[in-house]
């Protein structure tokens, strides 16, 4: 008797749970997905119910040049970080992976730091001191800012596939000839792969969202998507940046959806090749 | 190897440790006043306060200024002594302006003849502290305190004061903040760690959806969802639960909301990957030998889940103490916090001094959460994923 | 094996730095919004396709200390700057601007019923700040008169938009308290006329929602977050057109007029563009194109017989003693000394 009380306790508080935790991901999800219906509406103001549909803000968005410079630039500074990220972070994965000496925890501390400071901090503290580089203003001070950024994640993705690499195979390559850059592409490069390109996707994700930095360091010809989409927020209020949150929205989701898919992907072989020793 | 780590380690050294330093350093440097003042500073040094400087005091001033009369430092300096003289802007461009062409008899009648200020005492004693080569000027403004003209640690009057104010603002929003998102996120986290594969697939999708979200969109989606025209408004409206709109947006019910929004899935996704670490037949042990499930849950799968909390709780708090861009698009202005000032005094009202000494007591505040919470629960737990 | 691509990343943003900086640009800052989209489609697109200049443009809200960063880090953005009275005085005094000799230039008889050029700035339209509501909410009769009205909270309940920024709202809280609008200046210039306006302001404050851009003060209105607010005339009448809505403003309450400039940063290397840029915004018919969109008063007078009919009787034409002009040595003065004080107040009376 006492028994089937308890479980009927359980089953409704099981039940309770199931409704909360579907109420939480509707308050999780709901602020994402408004934007999708105001981006098409033929009124000016943003507010439902809308007065009907139109396909104007987006034609706005790709046809005003202030917003199609803001998507180049975006596009421009988000390739160039990546790239300098997922070039100086692999190096230093695979350099800290080699070493064994005690102060290579320090300099991975040294390289998240980044990610552990308020970006508040950083933006205002490289404003200062590129200011007196004269890079405020300039493609070049928003790119080495946002790299600072992404760098972290290159690092640490591309740390967490060598997990379980052994450095011997380079060692092993080198002793039968090969040189570092053919043992490094021949034999660490194809384990370490999908790391590097999420750490990538990941660095240009950072980049492309990234909007304090922007805000310091931008002069209105290097304006990002993001940094418009803030002064259309305050400033020049139109329908036009849901069509641009849109745009930014299914980047980022995209991109981020092949990241964890690459991730799975990796944790599933990882897993395979832990049965198989 | 170290031929690997050196490009990243000298770029983060000079692009981020680097500019991080001299930032704090400006909360202490003073520059600024000797290098405009020269001989009005050394000249001072002698001065014992009581009364007014004697007149080589003023004619050391009168040479200063002439010197920099048409120059941009004479602007930057009134700007840079109107932080510690609230006025004093005016009254420095003022004298530069009206300054005789060549030096007058008395120097000392002829300043206090363009302005009435050079005949206080207490304007002199604020000058000859803010002459040294550092200050702690910025420090102390940035706790609304001052010095007053004898030297001794005061507080500033209440049309000024603001800063003490803004770190309890601050640290009541954040953990504010963190205590709604363990309450709102344990018992999600552990709905998920017990589904099955498929379901918590899909519920992890729905939380990484937002994670991945911008926090500029869902800001601004949080403004138009919370207006007073917004959806959440009318649907209740419409339900007939109010009759007029709530104030939900621009005021703390919006920074919060949206705050806990954004921070949610930090404390989600480590308490998730905690839970799911939990056997099952830990639970069932414990139920078997007759523990009630209230029990079980508070001595076994609590306490089993408290780093999860803690890893979560100190990356939530940790983002929510710099917060900027989110309170400042939906926050009135009295819900801003400690990064909307730094980034205020840096854009728009060109204090540097304080929006380092701003900077530098969050620094502290972050440095110190990590070490105690770091501490307690080891530093590989505090990341998300 | 690493370095390689990395320099040529650095020689990649350099050109894209390069790139960038070839072309040909005069870079403006204003105060965004419709009267921005305005500017660019009267006075900025017509200039690039006769000059081959392009104008880029960018938005501030009046905050002299951005020009002063730029000048103080040496890191010019802009060239170009739209300034209200207070700042083109007080940049000018403090070098942020260039001293140019505008009368050398451009005919200054036009321009002789607003006071004539500045020291650095060339005045090229009157922007009157007013007091607004929304007709299709609040019906004629429960509507509000006077600033007297605005203030009564009790009388005319919920919350109203007022702008972040000590300049025009201390004057509005003057006129509220019982000052005839010509005599404001001297009201506030008057001892304890400072304390006056705050007290004035405290008493309104907790059903304040402050507003940082021109924009968000009519998006305020437009939807419902404000019952009535303060408002720039030529944004009251770009929201009426674009949202086909029915604002409407009471100019008998009183309202701030403020000549709107336009100066030069001291030390662009564009100078020379950026001059030509102001000269030709400051011609008749270029003002006359800008106005038939915005329906603001120019500042030159010849752009007058220009307008079409309907644009003239936009203008506050019949009340124009009702109109508080911010200018005059008086109170210039008064704004220069005393405005950074008033500020740092400002901001801490919002904020407690």
């Amino acid at each position: 008797m006492a028994r089937g009380t308890r479980t009927s306790l359980e089953v409704s508080v099981r039940a309770g749970a199931r409704i909360y935790t579907g109420a939480m991901l509707v308050f999780l999800i709901v602020p994402v997905l408004v934007v999708l219906p105001l981006s098409f509406t033929s009124g000016q103001l943003l507010v439902f119910p809308l007065p009907g549909w139109s396909l104007q803000w987006y034609e706005d968005f790709f046809t005003n040049p202030i917003w199609t410079n803001a998507l180049r630039n975006s596009v421009w500074i988000g390739v160039v970080v990546t790239a300098l990220a997922t070039t100086l972070g692999t190096a230093a994965a695979i350099g800290l992976h080699g070493c064994k000496a005690r102060w290579a925890g320090a300099v991975m501390a040294l390289l998240v730091m980044p990610l552990a400071i308020p970006v508040v901090i950083v933006a205002v503290a490289t404003f200062y001191f590129f200011a007196a580089l004269g890079l405020v203003g300039t493609y070049a001070g928003i790119v080495l800012a946002h790299t600072v950024l992404a760098l972290p994640f290159v690092v640490v993705t591309v740390s967490a596939t060598l997990q379980g690499f052994d450095p011997n195979l380079v060692r092993a390559a080198a002793s039968l000839g090969a040189s570092p850059f053919l043992a490094f592409r021949t034999v660490t490069l194809p384990i370490i792969a999908p790391g590097v390109v999420s750490g990538a996707l990941f660095a240009f994700v950072t980049s492309f969202d990234e909007l304090v930095v922007a805000i310091f360091l931008s002069s209105p010809q290097q304006r990002t998507l993001p940094r418009q989409i803030f002064s259309g927020v305050s400033e020049n209020i139109s329908p036009t940046i849901t069509a641009a949150a849109v745009v930014l929205l299914v980047v980022s989701v995209a991109l981020m959806g092949i990241m964890e898919l690459l991730r799975r992907r990796s944790e599933k072989l990882k897993m395979a090749g832990g049965q198989t020793t | 190897m170290l031929a690997l780590m050196a490009p990243s380690v000298v770029f983060v050294c000079f692009l981020f440790a680097l500019p991080i330093v001299l930032f704090l350093f400006r909360a202490i440097d003073n520059a600024e006043i000797p290098e405009a003042l020269p001989r009005t500073t050394a000249a001072i040094a002698e001065w014992r306060e009581g009364e007014l400087p004697p007149e080589p005091v003023y004619a050391a001033l009168v040479s200063d200024l002439a010197a920099l009369r048409g120059t941009p430092q004479l602007a930057l300096l009134a700007r840079r002594l109107n932080y510690a003289i609230p006025g004093f802007r005016g009254v420095v461009t003022r004298t530069g302006r009206l300054l005789p062409q060549s030096m007058p008899e008395s120097p000392k009648a002829a300043l206090i003849a363009i302005d009435a200020t050079w005949a206080d005492p207490a304007a002199w004693g604020v000058l000859r502290q803010q002459s040294g080569k550092v200050t702690d000027f910025y420090l102390l403004s940035a706790l609304d305190l001052k010095r007053d003209p004898s030297g001794s640690v005061v507080d500033v009057d209440r049309d000024h004061a603001i800063f003490v104010d803004l770190y309890g603002r601050t640290l009541t929003v954040s953990i504010g903040v963190t205590l709604l998102c363990v309450a709102i996120g344990y018992p999600v986290a552990a709905v998920m760690a017990q589904a099955t594969p498929a379901a918590a697939n899909w519920l992890l999708m729905a939380i990484l959806v937002p994670f991945w979200t911008s926090l500029l969109v869902r800001s601004t989606a949080w403004v138009i969802l919370l207006q007073n025209e917004g959806l959440v408004n009318k649907t209740l409206i419409w339900l007939g639960a109010i009759d007029a709109p709530l104030a939900l947006v621009f005021n703390r019910t919006g920074v919060y909301i949206a705050m806990v929004h954004v921070l949610l899935p930090y404390m989600i996704l480590p308490l998730y990957s905690v839970m799911k670490g939990i056997s099952p037949s830990h639970l069932r042990a414990a139920a078997s030998l007759g523990a009630s499930p209230v029990r079980v849950f508070f001595t076994v799968y609590l306490p089993l889940t408290m780093p999860g909390v803690a890893a979560g709780a100190t990356l939530v708090f940790v983002s929510a103490v710099g917060f900027y861009v989110t309170p400042a698009l939906v926050g009135g202005p009295r819900d801003q916090m400690i990064g909307y000032f730094i980034a205020y005094f840096t854009n728009s009202a060109v204090n540097w001094g304080l929006a380092s000494a701003l900077g530098a007591f969050l620094l502290v505040l972050v440095a110190a959460t990590y070490l105690v919470l770091g501490k307690l629960v080891g530093f590989e737990r505090l990341k998300v994923r | 094996m690493f370095r390689k691509p990395a320099v040529g990343i650095a020689l990649a943003v350099a050109f894209m730095g390069a790139a960038a900086q070839a072309q040909q640009t005069v870079t403006i800052v204003n105060q965004g919004g419709a009267p921005a989209e305005a500017q660019r489609v009267a006075v900025f697109e017509p200039f690039s396709r006769e000059t081959g200049i392009r104008v880029v443009v960018d938005t501030y809200n009046q905050e002299l200390a951005r020009l002063r960063s730029q000048i103080e880090t040496k890191n010019l953005i802009w060239d170009v700057v739209s300034l209200n009275p207070i700042n083109e005085a007080a940049g000018c005094e403090e070098g942020l601007l260039e001293k140019i000799d505008w009368k050398s230039m451009v005919d200054p008889r036009p321009f002789a019923a607003v006071g004539g050029f500045g020291e650095c700035g060339a005045p090229y339209l009157i922007s009157p700040g007013v007091m607004v509501y929304d007709a299709d909410r609040i019906s004629a009769d429960r509507a509000p008169k006077s600033w007297t009205d605005f203030w009564d909270v009790a009388k005319f309940p919920g919350k109203r938009g007022l702008l972040y920024q000590p300049d025009q709202m201390l004057e509005v809280a003057l006129i509220a308290d019982g000052v005839l609008p010509p005599d404001v200046p001297k009201a506030l210039t008057a001892p304890g006329g400072v304390d006056r306006a705050f007290r004035k302001l405290a008493e309104i404050k907790p059903h304040v929602r402050w507003w940082r851009s021109g924009d968000e003060s009519m998006q305020l209105i437009m939807t419902g977050e404000v019952e009535m607010g303060y408002g720039w005339q030529g944004r009251v009448n770009a929201a009426n057109a674009a949202n086909k809505r029915n604002l409407k403003i009471v100019w008998p309450a009183g309202y701030v007029n403020a000549i709107i400039y336009l100066g030069v940063m001291k030390g662009t290397p564009r100078k020379a563009d950026a001059i030509k840029l102001i000269q030709y915004n400051l011609a008749a018919n270029t003002l006359a194109r800008y106005a038939e969109i915005m329906g603001l008063p120019p500042a030159n007078a010849d752009t007058y017989p220009l307008l079409s009919e309907s644009k003239r009787a936009d203008l506050p034409g019949q009340y124009l003693d009702r109109g508080m002009m911010q200018g005059g040595q008086l109170y210039i003065n008064f704004w220069l000394d005393n405005g950074d004080a008033i500020r740092q107040r400002f901001a801490t009376f919002v904020a407690q």
